[in-house]
């Protein structure tokens, strides 16, 4: 069948996927894969390095995007309709319950991967040159992570939705200067109602997605640019020093130095636009130690796709997302709480808004997005970055337990109350 | 062109560049902020002075007030509105004091902070009677604690 088979060779027009040159061809002929190389090192596939945790993340953003596009085909986002609107998806809707379900705890499992990528990266120092700037990228994909959701759950218009809007908004009327101007922009408004319901929409579905979208492309694009993953800190151990012998010119000799020739190759690129040529030294253990993109790093990356698409599946089957009251501008809910990532932050804002709310996280942001710039020190081995590892656990272990207060031992009004403690609220 | 009137064109051209960026920035920030505002009016009528009970105070949930009415003194009527993060506060009759559900702030029955998180007191808002004997609030006009319309 000539026919059929001159098109599917017009749209694939690699070689057989049994010769090497049909692999690679795979990779760089092909738009969506093309951000791999063709062969990957087999030490940057090891589970125990990254715990694929960016490739999670990035899978539960396509997840997020595809159930949310699903639910827009429902959601009407008007005071009057949207609570109707939700309750449709969780009684009449087919599938509704399971679409929101998989919707919101992908949400959740976002923040958690985001973060768990964050201090996998800091923890390994693969944030040290040429990467810093890529952790800046980093740290400004953490900050969409969190925007979305504190976005997306003002849409349901129920009490949770409404008092989060209303103590957030106010958080930020709290920043100096523009404080008052920047609550009215972000509602639409003086109160939380229509004007603040359609900004926060299109925020949800249209702006901050499209941001998350480019930041990500250009977070891999430095990836691949930056020769891939970092190296995984077990092979870092100090190398027996070899003798070196330089050739070429002296320009720079650092860059034209390479091991005795019995133990390396060296390959130069000879034609480049401006400046020196370029050698990069390749021991041959390390060429072995290379591997073609397909079949192994995209076995690997299917597999982490199929495992988070499926242990979604059964949290959404076995959870229902949550649905509090229709919103009631008159009462307040006691206690009234912020889902539990922003629970850190309303236990800082529950002693004081401005240092809570304003000074603390904006010197917590400033502080991760100058960490490349701060640490200098050039070392990734763990025991030569006592101070670096000492801080950011400090960080880690900060918020955590602000978390936990704000989730397990505050009560109505905000009682310090242990949760082994029973306690019957007063009359509210 | 001489090398003079080039920087002097050329530097010229990138202010009228970068002040019309700044410009169009300006005007989106302005679209972003609306003109007409859909939202209940700052100054409402709220009832006959009749319909107001002595004691405890009335809460109306819509305009997020509290309408006291004394015997000795006559109406007064606070913001509802929790000036830490703008939680509703709940007065308790058993204590006499504003409590916010959100953050655990505490205001004293003439609006002052008690406790905890809460920058100012509590406002109290101008009341007054209307020509057709309802009385008036206006939440634009801020008034001491002491302020009291006797009817």
């Amino acid at each position: 069948m000539n026919f059929f088979r001159d098109i599917w060779n017009s749209i694939v027009r690699r070689d057989s996927l049994s010769t090497d040159k049909g692999k690679s061809e795979l990779v760089f002929l092909n738009v969506w894969l093309h951000i791999h190389p063709a062969k990957v090192k087999k030490e940057h596939l090891r589970f125990r390095h990254t715990f694929y945790l960016g490739f999670i993340t990035f899978f539960l953003f396509i997840i997020l995007v595809t159930t949310g596009i699903a639910l827009m085909c429902y959601y009407r986002p008007y005071p009057s309709q949207a609570y109707q609107d939700m309750k449709d998806l969780q009684c009449v809707v087919f599938l509704g319950p399971f679409i929101r379900g998989m919707h919101r705890w992908a949400a959740h499992l976002m923040v958690i991967c985001v973060f768990l990528h964050m201090c996998r990266v800091f923890f390994t120092g693969s944030y040290k040159k040429p990467r810093q700037f890529n952790w800046v990228i980093g740290v400004l994909l953490l900050l969409l992570t969190l925007g979305l959701p504190f976005t997306g759950y003002l849409l349901p218009w129920d009490q949770l939705a409404y008092w989060a809007i209303t103590v957030g908004t106010n958080i930020g009327s709290y920043a100096p200067l523009v404080g008052g101007q920047l609550r009215e922009l972000l509602l639409g408004g003086h109160t939380v109602g229509q004007a603040a319901l359609i900004r926060f929409y299109v925020l949800h579905v249209a702006v901050l997605p499209g941001l998350v979208g480019l930041l990500t492309i250009v977070h891999f694009w430095r990836v691949r640019k930056d020769g891939g993953l970092s190296r995984p800190l077990w092979k870092l151990e100090p190398k027996p020093v070899e003798e070196l012998v330089t050739i070429g010119a002296p320009a720079e000799p650092a860059a034209l130095r390479v091991s005795s020739a019995a133990q390396s190759k060296t390959y130069g690129l000879m034609e480049v636009v401006t400046g020196k040529p370029i050698f990069e030294t390749v021991s041959p253990d390390e060429e072995e130690d290379t591997v073609f993109a397909y079949p192994y790093a995209f076995l690997r990356e299917s597999i982490a796709l199929m495992g988070t698409v499926v242990g979604l599946m059964v949290i959404s089957i076995l959870f229902h997302a949550p649905l509090e009251e229709l919103a009631n501008p008159a009462k307040t809910p006691n206690p009234a709480k912020a889902p539990w990532y922003f629970l850190g932050l309303q236990e800082l804002v529950s002693h004081s808004a401005l240092f809570g709310g304003v000074v603390a996280p904006a010197l917590m942001v400033l502080a991760l997005l100058a960490v490349p710039y701060i640490d200098r020190n050039p070392s990734r081995r763990l025991r030569e970055r006592k101070w670096a590892l000492w801080l950011f656990s400090a960080f880690v272990v900060a918020n955590l337990v602000l978390i936990i207060i704000g989730t397990f031992f505050r009560g109505p009004g905000w009682a310090f109350i242990p949760p082994w403690v029973h306690v019957v609220a007063g009359a509210e | 062109m001489n090398r003079r009137s080039f920087l002097g064109w050329g530097a010229a051209g990138f202010a009228a560049l970068c002040s019309s960026v700044a410009v169009s920035f300006g005007a989106v920030l302005r679209y972003l902020v609306p003109d007409v505002f859909y939202e209940p009016p700052q100054t409402f009528k709220v009832g006959k002075p009749a319909d107001f009970a002595y004691g405890p105070p009335t809460f109306l949930a819509d305009e997020k007030i509290y309408v006291f009415r004394d015997r000795e003194k006559g109406f007064s009527v606070a913001s509802a509105v929790c000036t830490h993060l703008g939680c509703t506060v709940n007065h308790f009759q058993s204590d006499d004091r504003f409590h916010c559900p959100c953050h655990g702030s505490i205001f004293a029955a003439n609006g002052a902070v008690v406790h905890g998180p809460a920058p100012k007191p509590l406002p109290w808002f101008e009341v007054t009677l209307a020509r057709d004997g309802q009385l008036s609030v206006d939440k634009d006009k801020v008034v001491p604690s002491t302020y009291h319309l006797m009817v």
